[in-house]
């Protein structure tokens, strides 16, 4: 897998334990609803304490950091950003505990596009919501197993899979990324243009439709692309 | 009121100045204009040995770079990302100090930084953009006495990045939330 090809109209790049990829994925599908395509979602798992400090909370109280308060501030507006985006779509964002290893639902993602494509978003709303509310442990195997199920599809052979094939072709992926040009989520990949944010999604319609009209600024839409279920 | 906290070198601050004007005319909501000194944007030098971390923010510089390009294409704007680091304090102090409309000087200002690569922290050059405008010069000292004291208030604001927008009590960092201010200032209309 090449990290900007694919025969899908559009890539979308997706970490479970992005609060800006949750935020993202619902408009996201509904795009891919309204235009009736097929995007090629993709993992990428964020190496966040590389670029943004590490931190681990325990009962709410601080009790590791590697932050600086510039970081802090950063960090603490993009959860106060992400979460009242997400409230409007009517889930919940509690700001997580400790910098979460996603690689095994991400590697879900990939399962769940091999496996049973049109089941995704189901998938996608068995892992995000919980996980925001802080009910999932995304790092055991047999709960991403469930969510899986959950969502209607066939489980088994995944601990395998994500242990073995699915595992090398997450890592295989991650090393492409940053030579490619891609750093965060969620990003969408078409033609050769790389745009990171869901504030995007206004070209990407454009695009995908043709390209009629002047092209629209960036925007985070608010209202119908907002009220569509996964 | 809207608040919006604008750097003349923050190319992110220029890529909002029309579309925040457009939002602004067309629903009559008060601005003011903050103005408020960010990093200078800069893309760093490829190390041999180079970490996650420093990869990471090298990767995550040039593709700002091109995604401000790609939308300064959108919207018909001149662009132009120089090696070297021009400065902008001296036109923030003299827009701290500007009495009635500045938008003229604003938008003056950041084209000549963004098209002309100019150096805003020259007195000179900020003199040169009132005297092209037909507009007096506010006095620099006092000017900043008033920007320094206008950051003091904005950081206490939370205000941390420019583009910011400050409205009903909420913080907005960038012109993608144009779409709920908007509804903001409707909502305050209606009140």
């Amino acid at each position: 897998m090449k990290a900007l090809e694919s025969s899908a109209p559009l890539i979308v790049y997706v970490d479970i334990k992005s609060p800006y990829a949750f935020a993202a994925v619902r408009p996201t599908l509904a795009l891919e609803t309204a235009l009736d395509m097929r995007f090629d979602w993709r993992p990428l798992t964020l190496d966040i304490p590389s670029y943004l400090g590490s931190a681990r909370k325990s009962k709410g109280k601080l009790v590791e950091s590697t932050r600086s308060a510039s970081q802090w501030e950063r960090v603490k507006y993009a959860y106060r950003d992400a979460r009242r985006y997400v409230e409007r779509q009517g889930y919940m964002l509690k700001g997580t505990e400790k910098i979460w290893d996603s690689s095994i639902a991400n590697i879900g993602i990939s399962w769940a596009m091999q496996t049973d494509r049109e089941r995704l978003g189901a998938y996608f709303d068995a892992v995000y919501p919980p996980f925001w509310r802080r009910e999932l442990d995304i790092e055991n195997i047999a709960v991403v197993e469930a969510c899986l199920e959950q969502a209607g599809i066939d489980a088994n052979g995944f601990a395998a899979f994500a242990q073995g094939e699915g595992r090398a072709r997450h890592d295989a992926l991650q090393a492409q990324l940053h030579p490619s040009g891609i750093y965060g989520v969620p990003t969408y990949v078409f033609d050769g243009t790389i745009l990171f944010g869901r504030e995007h999604l206004p070209f990407v319609r454009w695009h995908l439709q043709g390209r009629q009209g002047p092209a629209p600024d960036i925007a985070y839409e608010i209202g119908d692309a907002e009220s569509v279920a996964c | 009121m809207l608040t919006v906290a604008i750097d003349f070198k923050s190319p992110a601050s220029y890529l909002a100045l029309e579309p925040t004007l457009d939002l602004v005319g067309e629903t009559g909501v008060a601005v003011a204009w903050l103005p408020f000194s960010v990093r200078p944007f800069s893309v760093p030098a490829a190390k041999a040995n180079e970490t996650v971390g420093e990869r990471h923010r090298r990767v995550r510089a040039i593709a700002q770079r091109d995604t401000h390009l790609h939308y300064a294409a959108v919207q018909g704007l001149p662009m132009q990302f120089s090696n070297t680091l021009a400065g902008s304090e001296i036109a923030l102090a003299a827009l701290a100090g500007i009495e009635g409309d500045p938008v003229p000087f604003i938008r003056a200002a950041f084209s000549a930084y963004w098209s002309g690569q100019a150096d805003l922290d020259d007195e000179a050059i900020v003199a040169a953009l009132f005297s092209a405008l037909h507009l007096p010069a506010p006095d620099m000292q006092s000017s900043r006495a008033t920007l320094a004291s206008i950051r003091a208030r904005a950081k206490e604001s939370g205000i941390f990045e420019s583009p910011s927008y400050l409205i009903a009590d909420q913080l907005f960092v960038g012109r993608e939330h144009l779409p709920w201010i908007r509804s903001l200032t409707d909502r305050n209309a209606n009140i």
